[in-house]
């Protein structure tokens, strides 16, 4: 079962970019669920975004790219 | 009406500071004679004795228990005797022993006890924000004890004041604020320091009573103080009291006092503790034998501490490094 | 896609230090109801500096305080709450804005154990951020733990990365001193100031302590010793690492300022012979002479060389990103002061 996770939607613009401004895994490594694997900001606001089942992550964005909202960031198989 | 009971251990406590304080005063000038060397002498440093301010701290202390706290400034011994300080150690500190209350690390501007919840310090108003804190952990543990912070005039000028009177007013503390206005900060008076003739109007501005007790009267100034207490104690809330006071002697031992010209003796003509004598008398509470008994029973407690003072042992210099860390 | 995240433990997830120091408080508020913390904007803000995160959402306002801007009146709230037992948790938002609460720190805080002769105890940690790099100026970018260091009665503590941030704030808030705690904003790994990786890194999940007093050896090394701490600790390890193979550098990480580790310094002297200091304070009068006595007084010849003392002048932060840099310890300053030691 693979699950993606997307750039929550933290602003009412929807066009709004933010930032993966860090991840907290690697590609390959192994989450438990509602482990914290990142942390996003859009207009200075931050969230801590967390993967909600166990599973291998792979990680989609480059951190400290700009990011649109709604984005898949990271998938979970 | 404050019963006869009280009103003689009003003045037996306020004998007692007051012969306390004189003999002080006669020690730390004994020994640095001729020429005079603030630094020599069994009681080396700085001396602010409370000689007039008697009233305040027997009047305030009446309506405290052993558990409530007190912050005093650097001219802290009427508070500290009244509040109930144990007077050997007290006197062991100021002689700078080790049988001192602060083992001679501290000295008279730095008396602690904590079994009082009592301590002072040397700089002005900067015990105020503390008392705010002791008055918070008392609420939070949802004790009914109260916090009291004790200044001077002069201190209500300072920052820590307003932020003190701010914090404690924004989050409804236990504090009573006891401004002890004896007319000098030193060498300036007040009408040269504040913008405002009565420091008891300053709560208006942070939302809470101010009183201002004038006479210098010690049955007054417990009444006025429990008004406070009481309202701390219930929830109410902080207090301000200025209570106007007489500076019977210097700043502090060894000064002239030139600036003060003829109001010092006006000030003299205003000693408190004559007057409540003779109040006494006039209602039958007081006659020469009881006065004399006072006395007798003061000056015999007071020499006793002196006493053991000059027997205890003096630190030995490498205590210096002791107690930076617990 | 990879992230440049430090190597990690099986299992052991990895924090941002300023997650770290919440997690931190968190655990020991959740073991003893008498932590508290207090200063401005730590509630529902989390902290200016993301030092408080997620706290007010546990522990409410009653735990988690704002407090009016008045230093002098919450510092000393803080400290007549210690001595009644609490163990308060204060944030002096800056560093740089101790000249308006001073005496509360160093003349009450600091003295009040001392003058009681040890009577009456004052547990109290005052965290502050502190450092700069990101041009904000001459009166929020400073490092000061040199003149808090300096002043008898503080601990003075700096982490340089998460796992020791998470346990030294730990023994800090059991510690029954005063414990000044300082985090400089570069190395609190937040997403909207420029971060060096090791801001992020693997902290057990458990309550751990390290001690303070005790500084680490962060790269082992032969040919040189560098101590540093704080952030400045971070930029060592990056110059250490490039310079595998060519120079031998072991990196001393301070971890606390007051009471120095001269023991750590002496020990890695005694093997390399030669010294650089890295210290974001200003130069004089501070922590870098300090380390510098440490060797003297014990014995000069332990030197092969003079020390090198990469500091930050003694100039005010100046502004603009330009002098900012080159008044900072960079790296490249790092590795010129490595190279000239290596000759001397």
């Amino acid at each position: 079962m693979s699950e993606t996770i997307s750039f929550p939607v933290m602003s009412k613009d929807e066009n709004a970019e933010g930032v993966l401004a860090t991840w907290f895994v690697k590609t390959g490594e192994r989450v438990k669920a509602h482990q914290v694997i990142a942390e996003v900001m859009v207009d200075k606001v931050s969230l801590d975004v967390e993967t909600p089942i166990d599973g291998i992550v792979t990680l989609l964005v480059e951190e400290e790219s700009s990011t649109r909202q709604g984005t898949p960031i990271a998938r979970i198989d | 009406m404050i019963e006869n009971k009280m009103r003689l251990g009003f003045y037996q406590q306020m004998v007692r500071i007051r012969t306390y304080e004189e003999a002080i005063r006669r020690d730390y000038h004994a020994d640095k004679a001729p020429a005079w060397d603030i630094g020599a002498g069994l009681i080396p440093g700085e001396m602010h004795l409370s000689a007039g301010q008697e009233p305040v701290a027997v009047g305030l202390c009446k309506n405290l228990r052993n558990s409530d706290a007190i912050t005093a400034p650097h001219r802290p011994h009427h508070m500290a005797l009244a509040k109930g300080v144990d007077m050997k150690a007290m006197t062991a500190e100021i002689f700078g022993r080790t049988t001192g209350l602060g083992k001679g690390k501290g000295g008279h501007m730095h008396l602690f006890d904590p079994s009082q919840h009592f301590s002072c310090s040397g700089i002005i108003a900067e015990g105020m924000p503390v008392a705010v804190g002791q008055a918070f952990a008392f609420k939070r543990r949802g004790t009914d004890n109260v916090a009291v912070a004790v200044a001077g005039e002069g201190a209500a000028n300072q920052g820590a004041f307003h932020e003190a009177l701010n914090l404690a007013a924004l989050w409804k503390l236990p504090v009573i604020f006891v401004i002890e206005d004896n007319d000098w900060a030193i060498s300036v008076p007040r009408d040269h320091s504040t913008s405002i003739p009565n420091n008891a109007t300053r709560a208006a501005a942070y939302g809470i009573p101010g009183e201002r007790i004038e006479g210098n009267e010690v049955e007054a100034i417990y009444e006025a103080c429990k008004t406070a207490v009481d309202r701390a104690r219930s929830g109410g809330g902080p207090s301000l009291l200025e209570i106007h006071t007489v500076r019977l002697w210097g700043h502090f031992e060894g000064d002239a006092q030139a600036y003060r010209g003829d109001e010092l003796a006006k000030a003299e003509a205003h000693d408190p503790i004559p007057a409540y004598e003779a109040k006494l008398v006039a209602d039958g509470v007081l006659d020469q034998a009881s006065i004399a008994a006072t006395k007798a029973e003061a000056s015999a407690e007071v020499e006793a501490a002196i006493a053991f003072a000059k027997n205890s042992p003096e630190p030995s210099p490498n205590d210096v490094y002791l107690h930076v860390f617990a | 896609m990879s992230a440049t995240i430090s190597e990690t433990e099986a299992g052991t997830r990895r924090l941002t230090t300023a997650k770290a120091i919440s997690e931190a408080i968190a655990q020991e508020m959740r073991a003893n109801p008498e932590v508290f913390v207090m200063g401005e904007d730590v509630g529902p803000y989390g902290g200016i500096f993301g030092s408080t995160g997620g706290l007010f959402d546990e522990f409410g306002a009653s735990r988690i305080i704002d407090t009016p801007i008045s230093e002098t009146g919450f510092i000393g709230a803080g400290i007549g709450a210690a001595v009644e037992g609490m163990r308060p948790i204060v944030e002096l938002m800056f560093a740089d804005f101790f000249g308006v609460c001073m005496d509360q720190i160093y003349n009450h805080m600091a003295k009040i154990h001392y003058e009681s002769g040890g009577n009456v105890k004052v547990p109290l940690v005052l965290m502050m951020a502190a450092g700069g790099g990101y041009s904000d100026g001459a009166q929020h970018s400073q490092c000061l733990w040199g003149t808090f260091a300096h002043l008898p009665g503080l601990k003075v503590v700096a982490p340089s990365n998460p796992y020791d941030a998470k346990g030294l704030m730990i023994s800090a808030i059991r510690e029954d001193n005063p414990v000044l705690f300082i985090f400089h904003k570069g190395v609190m790994g937040l997403p909207w100031m420029a971060k060096n990786p090791r801001s992020i890194g693997p902290v057990p999940e458990e309550a751990y302590t390290v001690p303070i007093g005790k500084a680490a050896v962060a790269h082992k090394g032969s040919d040189v010793t560098v101590v540093s701490v704080s952030l400045s600790v971070q930029h060592c390890l990056d110059v250490a690492e490039a310079l595998e193979g060519k120079t031998s550098v072991e990196v001393v990480d301070l971890r606390t300022i007051a009471p120095l580790d001269r023991d750590a310094i002496l020990t890695s002297v005694r093997k390399t012979g030669r010294l650089v200091i890295v210290d974001e304070d200003y130069r004089s009068f501070g922590l870098s002479g300090e380390v510098v006595a440490t060797i003297t007084d014990t014995d000069p010849r332990l030197l092969k060389a003079p020390v090198q003392r990469v500091a930050y002048p003694d100039v005010p932060v100046p502004y603009a990103r330009v002098l900012e840099y080159a008044a900072l310890p960079t790296r490249e300053k790092i590795e010129a002061a490595i190279k000239a030691v290596m000759k001397g």
